[in-house]
């Protein structure tokens, strides 16, 4: 049983100079196959169960017209809701109009996430995105239609200063949004930016203090989100808890019945209507690790009896988790076992023991 | 019978064409044919091929105008002159090669003498005469000046083209002697190499002196009196072909299901059960010269890191090793090996032919440490040096140099032998353009990258080679590295007190690049007895966290996380930094 539903739209109107994902220039006659594709995907594969969230994300979903936007909606009418039910998509700050506002608010749409990355021009312009746009009053806008609004924000720029990252929380901070992501720039191979070198490593490190320490009235839930209570990504939590999801689209995953699904990145293979390119079933001792690497992201970490019962079994006999709670590295908290926050800033030196 | 058989080696400078020759040599007596010839063809080794060296002897047998011919190949660097002393024990003949362009080396000198001890005839060639940069007439006159022969007792070829190899073949027959033994005699067969098969056991190289050996024969080890049953005998052409007996004269082997890899010893003598014979005169054991710990980088690789070190033994007597403890490495060996090469090739053939991963450690020479209390202790391991207060004084080994050097270079190589704390003995001049200059040399520091310095101070003409002279006393300490303010045992090492600052300050810094960042800020010290010399600070560790988690991509974030496993996979833990296992050796690069 899944509840949880990716949909992946991989078009955008500009690539952004930082990007890896898998995403190309729209083009409105790709994009009209590719939208008939997803609908077959979903024919094929989709049990029919209830959903609990659904998240539409790219890629720039916003960037299509509006009779593809129609024909997107017109897909997603097939799902049926939860109670409290969380449906997120992903939006750019230039798409943002009553219009488009109104199309999302009339389809079940009750979260956006919005990548704004930066307020200020000079860390936009780095980004390679549209530098004219008056974000905040955009937002402002957002906010008459939702009240459940996530931005993107990413740190650790080229020639970014300390002060410079605290204009952009101070910015955030005063918009009042329940939810934040704050990543640090990762400088990607095959991206326009892929020759520049990271900012020094203290600097990095300060700025990764700074937003912990700004955003304290936020529950830092993730290691790369912060939000006001109860709004917490309830659809990401579904991958952090290593709970089972459907995913359609181009490169999109799915992890069903124990098996991890990944799709082709091919766009001219999936609009022919071929989908599933990797399989990986899982064993229990693959799914304990994925709930290691996945789980320890999250504040709160691992609960032991819940995961006792999941697997039968006695976490603390593990030989690698006990002698990284001797070290320090995990501690145990009521029920739970987290990641010293400590080496949060490192979390993959621990997660590489535990597979 | 014995009459019609010549059993030779070849010995050279390395690179002056040795296998070559006996490729060559080989083709002419039609052992092998043009097209089956994979060039070079007794360095079976994978090694051997690759680096054009070669490590371990190899015999072949080889019809030749109703002759029967021995060829006994040998290794020319000068960590292996065991080896060919091995080989020249079996032999009554040498061909000593000469490359034309390059005239007397090292350790043509060298191998000339070691022929000299065995008595064995020597038959000088000067090869590569083909050569546009050849200057045959100088080579000539050097071997006439530094070792006496006649002008033309000396035979040119090019073992590229052929050239006057028909020539040397006859000269083979004509000169070299025939084997002295008596086949009517008790058997009594040199045992000068073996090697383990999976199948047959240890398989022993001997030469046959006295007597005969048949299939079925039991034989005896004479060392320690070990009977086996003969259940193969046979030589190689190089093909392996099997006979049924092996007579006085011949080179050959012998399978007799050996298991026990202690039983054979190199240069032991092998008879028959029922016999009492003399045994023969093998030849000096060499005395290792460098001694490093082996690790296991799993500790529990520990048997089988055991188990190659006694089949590498095997055929490699002059690797020796017993267990040691470290406490920054676990469970090892402490090692002795000829030299640097000889580590080297070491180590790969464990990685290769027994893919386990090791650490090696600095490698330390035998050092004598007089103690207070009149009591002389030999250290090869820097960890077991005493304290300070309780040492009266310590000496070192010494070899004398023979460094062949064209006299432009005289300078340069002076430069750098003082700067290797050397003294200068003198200078022997082969002609007007060059020089052999002797020096004084402390054995510990022609250990790490003298060889390399020595070829960069001389564009890559100067050769070299050593001899042990004895000890000599120097202000030497132990200089520790503490990580994280822990020491290191395997990190120590014994330095000449005027050195120990900048050394201290090198490796400081060398570790700093070669350990990666940690969780935490990691200081690297190095200190003589209680007091720090210097001091390095290895930062914490970048940001690794995987941020995005792109459409619930999930496989994709295990695989970054499983890639950046294997790249740990090789760490050594030691207290809580990890170490990457080159670093115990790549420390000393900088020296």
């Amino acid at each position: 049983m899944a509840n949880s539903v990716y949909l992946h739209i991989p078009f955008c109107n500009n690539i952004c100079s930082y990007c890896d994902f898998c995403k190309f220039y729209k083009n409105d006659e790709i994009i009209n196959k590719y939208l008939d594709s997803l609908e077959n995907e979903i024919d094929n594969d989709f049990l029919g169960e209830k959903l609990n969230t659904l998240y539409i994300g790219g890629g720039t979903p916003s960037c299509l017209n509006n009779n593809q936007l129609n024909k997107l909606f017109d897909i997603t009418s097939r799902f049926i809701f939860n109670d409290n039910y969380e449906f997120t998509i992903e939006c750019n700050i230039e798409d943002i109009d009553e219009e488009i506002l109104e199309l999302f608010k009339n389809n079940r749409v009750n979260r956006l996430s919005i990548g704004v990355q930066s307020f200020i021009k000079k860390n936009l312009n780095f980004l390679d995105r549209n530098k004219n746009i008056d974000i905040i009053s955009r937002i402002n806008l957002a906010k008459k239609y939702f009240d459940n609004i996530n931005i993107d924000l990413i740190y650790a720029l080229k020639n970014q200063s300390i002060k410079d990252l605290e204009k952009d929380i101070d910015i955030f901070l005063s918009l009042d949004l329940p939810h934040i992501s704050c990543y640090s720039l990762i400088i990607e191979p095959h991206t326009k930016i892929s020759n520049i070198k990271p900012i020094n490593d203290k600097l990095d490190y300060d700025m990764f203090k700074l937003i912990d320490s700004k955003l304290k009235d936020y529950n830092h839930y993730e290691i790369s989100n912060y939000s006001k209570k109860g709004y917490e990504s309830k659809h990401n939590l579904t991958y952090w808890n290593n709970e089972e999801y459907y995913g359609f689209g181009l490169s999109a995953s799915s992890y069903l019945n124990n098996i991890r699904y990944t799709n082709y990145r091919n766009l001219t293979k999936y609009n022919e209507k071929i989908y599933k390119k990797e399989k990986e079933i899982l064993s229990l001792e693959d799914k304990m690790k994925y709930e290691y690497i996945l789980k320890f992201r999250l504040k709160d970490g691992i609960n032991i009896k819940d995961f006792n019962k999941k697997y039968n079994c006695n976490i603390l006999d593990n030989k690698i988790i006990k002698e990284l709670i001797n070290e320090d590295k995990l501690l145990i908290e009521n029920d739970n076992i987290i990641v010293n926050k400590k080496y949060i800033y490192v979390i993959n030196e621990i997660l590489v023991k535990l597979i | 019978m014995n009459e019609k058989i010549r059993n030779f080696a070849i010995i050279a400078h390395i690179d002056h064409g040795k296998s070559t020759l006996a490729d060559r040599i080989l083709e002419l007596t039609g052992a092998i044919s043009k097209r089956e010839m994979s060039s070079q063809m007794l360095d079976s080794m994978e090694l051997e091929q690759e680096r054009g060296i070669t490590i371990k002897l190899n015999a072949v047998k080889l019809d030749y105008k109703g002759y029967t011919l021995h060829l006994i190949d040998t290794p020319g660097h000068v960590d292996f002159s065991y080896e060919v002393s091995r080989s020249l024990a079996a032999c009554e003949g040498a061909i000593l090669l000469v490359d034309a362009t390059q005239g007397i080396q090292a350790q043509t000198l060298a191998n000339y003498f070691l022929a000299l001890e065995n008595d064995l005839t020597i038959i000088p060639v000067i090869n590569k005469i083909d050569l546009p940069n050849s200057d045959t007439d100088k080579v000539i006159n050097e071997l006439v000046d530094t070792f006496g022969f006649e002008k033309d007792e000396i035979i040119l070829t090019s073992a590229k083209t052929g050239l006057g190899i028909d020539n040397l073949l006859d000269e083979i027959i004509k000169k070299i002697p025939a084997p002295s033994g008596n086949i009517n005699s008790d058997f009594r067969g040199l045992i000068f190499d073996s090697v383990y098969d999976a199948y047959k056991g240890v398989v022993v190289q001997v030469r046959v002196v006295d007597g005969k050996v048949k299939l079925k024969d039991k034989i005896k080890f004479l060392s320690n009196d070990a009977v086996y049953e003969v259940v193969e005998l046979g030589y190689h052409t190089p093909k392996e072909v099997k006979v049924n007996e092996l007579s006085a004269g011949d080179v050959g082997y012998i399978a007799a299901s050996i298991k026990k890899i202690k039983d054979v010893q190199i240069g032991d003598t092998v008879t028959l059960e029922n016999l009492k014979v003399k045994p023969l005169e093998g030849y000096k054991r060499m005395k290792s010269m460098v001694y490093s710990g082996i690790y296991p980088v799993e500790t529990n690789k520990y048997d089988e890191l055991k188990e190659a070190l006694e089949k590498l033994s095997l055929n490699d007597a002059s690797l020796i090793y017993e267990p040691e403890v470290s406490k920054a490495l676990g469970f090892g060996f402490r090692c002795g090996f000829l030299g640097l090469l000889h580590m080297d090739i070491i180590k790969e053939r464990i990685e290769r032919e027994f893919n386990i991963d090791i650490i090696i450690t600095s490698p330390s020479v035998i050092y004598k440490v007089y103690l207070t209390n009149n009591e002389v202790k030999e250290i090869s391991n820097p960890s077991d040096f005493p304290d300070r207060q309780v040492i009266s004084r310590i000496e070192e080994p010494y070899v004398k140099t023979n460094i062949f050097v064209p006299t432009e270079y005289i300078g340069s190589i002076m430069e750098l032998c003082e700067n290797k704390r050397g003294n200068f003995i003198n200078m022997d001049y082969i002609d007007k353009t060059r020089v052999n200059i002797h020096y004084e040399l402390p054995l510990s520091e022609i250990m790490h990258d003298f060889f390399d310095k020595l070829k960069s101070y001389s564009k890559g003409y100067a050769s070299f080679d050593y001899e042990l002279i004895g000890y000599k006393q120097s202000d030497l300490v132990k200089m520790d590295i503490l990580l994280n303010g822990e020491m290191v045992d395997a990190l120590s090492m014994i330095v000449h007190k005027d050195f120990a600052y900048s050394l201290g300050k090198n490796i400081t810094i060398k570790l700093k690049e070669i350990i990666p960042r940690q969780l935490f800020e990691v200081p690297i010290q190095a200190s003589i007895g209680n007091k720090v010399i210097s001091r390095c600070d290895i930062k914490s560790m970048r940001k690794n966290v995987l941020a995005k988690c792109y459409g619930g991509d999930i496989s994709r974030k295990k695989k970054l996380l499983e890639k950046q496993k294997e790249g740990k996979k090789k760490m050594k833990m030691i207290g809580s930094v990890e170490i990457p296992p080159e670093a115990f050796l790549d420390v000393l690069s900088i020296k």
